[in-house]
């Protein structure tokens, strides 16, 4: 358990024991009224995926600004027990679920829980169906389509369609729709990442249209991992939701993509060390802020940047007015590279407006792989 | 949150939930066994750093097996409280502490267990004396010295002397005497890593002898890393070594071939959606990424091609069967991210379960 110095509600953030993950609550309402305000009229909706941050306090949030979809995703079994708990009804699974004691897991939760869970292979579809009949249960099945770039999922096409038709035949199973994951923001232009992403959704599209031509009655066509062109996806006519993780505090990967948003998660650290003049030492590594998808950055400086991440400390090269400014004990404000990753180190968001302590969010969902 | 999932002793491991994160004991104790026969009748002793396994447990086998000051290393206040409060005796935080709050933490800790933390910097070493004064408590004082890694600690001898000087003359303070961490790229050879082991403690031992030329003793040369283990007790003058990757070890390791890995994350296969290509439960947090991908040790034949937020991508060879529900066993590039991303380890022996124990220091980042 992280064992910060915790500090009274009203404290200044500045003052908060480092190094710690700060959300700026302003910034997140922002973001949502921002990114639910764009579906809010239209019929397609957007599904947050809770996993970016693992915290039910935001997700009821989430739920609480219009033009959601009334539910939420997330990856796993122990992440949909955990939010169940915590009061949401509607969640879907992004990742396929084989194992004979999490299927009887998923079936205790659809007793309290709308669930959709995704298939994309005959063998996994009966074993979910094998579940479903020995539980008496019903599952919801999304087809999960496979596009670029290639990963799990079935091939668009007559192979989904197919599998469609077998989730539809198949006993304790319910054919809802089609599910897909778009590509990483790594690749190519935010425009260059656009054009691949509406191919791939069209894909769905064009999959949809057979299936129903086969006789299908296709409820879901839900696409995921789009918060760098949510509005774009959800503008292609037979889109019914928009999968997105990273919008309601919106990382530095994905700022570029989305610049009307604020980025609303910062890592406060501390100066430890001025062993050079061009060099500091902050108390926060790669156990505070996480490396996997980038470098953290120095938050509003040009002239202080990250040179190096190790376990336990980030290395700054400082030049211009930061060589004078930086002093040991001050503080230094990270951007996160990528939240999924880094709200994966912390237990506790300390939650603040106007520079200023409001509240304490647990990140009740760390930790949970299964 | 700590989850309510914990496997019965004698478990086999086929029935584990995935993923989960397993503790192979007899790699364990072969490891924290090279490392106390080498350093049982050393001068140089071990001074094992509990920031890679941050597990109290485990932290007591490698003291009560010998070879050690006594003592242990710690990266932050709060880990070394977790050692305190679970009965280590002697802890250095082998890094700077900055902050009322935390200088407090520290005094009061140093009430109730031998406290040393390293120091480069004399108003740092001001505010530990007032910190150790207002406690009424005695804090140990290691002067940080940068060899290879470019990070915090004192860059010219002078300095150091300097700095001994101003602890030495400080109340609540006992200047003790130096340390330095050291880093060493790629997969070096025997003779390559006493060449670098050596000629970077060689950087310690002339700051050591100007601070004593000014006649303050230096009681203690704390250095060395697990790749220079068996360097340090064949240079005249290092007291300790501050060694933490080798009691579980990872694959950025392999070239340290006395040790084998401990900690392991077990995965189950999910999909295979297409031939050659299979996905898995395990994903990028629960490994950590930033050193390499982690590398299958069974089932042979296949390969971890990615590790995204969802799910491991497997590809496998021809010839090679995988169905939905085979396991994997993951070695991981990073041990201490890694095990810094789960809350226990499933320790495990001849295939069963024998223990479950709690990751205590997980997120201790303080």
């Amino acid at each position: 358990m992280q064992r910060p110095i915790f500090k009274p509600i009203g404290t200044p953030i500045e003052e908060l024991d480092t190094p710690s993950l700060v959300v700026d609550i302003s910034a997140l309402e922002h973001n949502l009224e921002a990114v639910h305000g764009f579906f809010r009229d239209i019929p397609v909706k957007m599904r947050p995926h809770v996993h970016a941050h693992k915290t039910p306090a935001i997700a009821h949030l989430q739920l609480s600004v219009p033009g959601n979809a009334g539910g939420i995703a997330v990856i796993n079994v122990s992440e949909a027990e955990l939010f169940a708990q915590h009061g949401f009804t509607d969640i879907t699974l992004s990742s396929p679920v084989v194992s004979p004691s999490k299927l009887r897991r998923l079936c205790a939760l659809t007793h309290t829980v709308k669930l959709s869970l995704p298939v994309d292979s005959a063998p996994g579809r009966d074993i979910l169906s094998q579940a479903a009949v020995a539980n008496s249960v019903t599952f919801d099945v999304l087809v999960d389509i496979n596009t670029y770039p290639p990963r799990g999922g079935a091939e668009a096409g007559a192979p989904s369609v197919a599998l469609a038709q077998q989730v539809s035949a198949a006993p304790g199973l319910r054919f809802e729709g089609f599910t897909t994951v778009g590509g990483p923001i790594s690749e190519g232009s935010p425009d260059e990442m656009i054009v691949r992403d509406k191919a791939n959704v069209q894909k769905m599209l064009d999959t949809r249209e057979m299936a129903e031509r086969a006789g299908l009655d296709v409820a879901v066509v839900s696409a995921g991992n789009h918060t760098h062109d949510a509005h774009v996806i959800a503008s292609m006519a037979g889109v019914t939701e928009v999968r997105s993780g990273a919008y309601p505090l919106i990382d530095h990967r994905h700022w570029p993509h989305c610049p009307d948003l604020i980025p609303g998660a910062r890592v406060l650290s501390t100066v430890i060390s001025r062993p050079e003049s061009g060099r500091a030492i902050v108390n926060a590594g790669q156990k505070a802020i996480s490396r996997d998808m980038g470098m953290p950055k120095v938050d509003g400086r040009t002239d202080a940047t990250v040179a190096g991440l190790n376990a336990e400390h980030g290395i700054l090269d400082l030049e211009g007015d930061a060589i004078k400014d930086f002093q040991v004990g001050d503080a230094v404000w990270l951007l996160i590279a990528d939240l999924n990753t880094s709200t994966a180190l912390h237990d506790y968001i300390f939650a603040a407006r106007d520079g200023v302590l409001e509240a304490v969010w647990e990140i009740s969902a760390r930790g949970l792989y299964d | 949150m700590p989850k309510p999932y914990r496997p019965a002793t004698g478990t086999p491991i086929e029935e584990l939930e995935t993923p989960c994160l397993i503790l192979d004991l007899d790699a364990l104790e072969h490891n924290i066994g090279v490392i106390a026969r080498l350093y049982q009748d050393a001068d140089c002793k071990l001074r094992p750093h509990v920031k890679n396994h941050k597990s109290p447990q485990i932290a007591h086998m490698q003291l009560r097996a010998g070879g050690t000051v006594g003592g242990v290393c710690a990266a932050k206040v709060s880990e070394a409280e977790v050692m305190v409060q679970a009965g280590i005796p002697n802890v250095l935080i082998a890094n700077q502490v900055v902050g009322r709050d935390k200088l407090a933490r520290l005094a009061s800790l140093a009430l109730r267990a031998e406290m040393l933390v390293g120091c480069d910097d004399s108003q740092n070493a001001s505010d530990l004396s007032a910190a150790a004064v207002a406690a009424g408590a005695e804090i140990g004082v290691l002067i940080e010295v940068n060899t290879s890694m470019g990070r915090a600690g004192t860059r010219v001898a002078g300095d150091a002397v300097t700095l001994a000087q101003h602890i030495n003359n400080l109340p609540g303070l006992r200047f003790q005497g130096i340390m330095s961490h050291q880093i060493i790229d790629g997969a070096p050879d025997r003779e390559a890593r006493f060449t670098k082991g050596r000629a970077d403690m060689q950087v310690v031992l002339d700051v050591k002898a100007a601070i004593e030329r000014a006649g303050l003793p230096v009681e203690t040369v704390s250095t060395g890393e697990t790749w220079s283990y068996d360097v340090a007790p064949t240079v005249q003058g290092v007291t300790e070594v501050q060694a933490g990757s080798y009691v579980l070890l990872d694959t950025s390791y392999a070239y340290m071939t006395d040790f084998r890995i401990a900690a392991k994350v077990l995965g189950t296969v999910t999909s295979i959606p297409r031939p050659g290509f299979a996905t898995g439960d395990v994903s990028i947090e629960a490994m950590a990424s930033a050193k390499g991908l982690p590398t299958i040790e069974a089932p042979a034949g296949v390969r971890v091609t990615r590790l995204t937020y969802e799910q491991t991508f497997l590809e496998f060879d021809e010839g090679v069967t995988v169905k939905a529900g085979d396991r994997y066993t993951l070695l991981p590039a990073q041990e201490d991210m890694m095990v810094n991303r789960w809350d226990q380890y499933i320790v495990v022996r001849n295939g069963k379960v024998e223990d479950v124990w709690d990751i205590t220091a997980r997120g201790r980042v303080h």
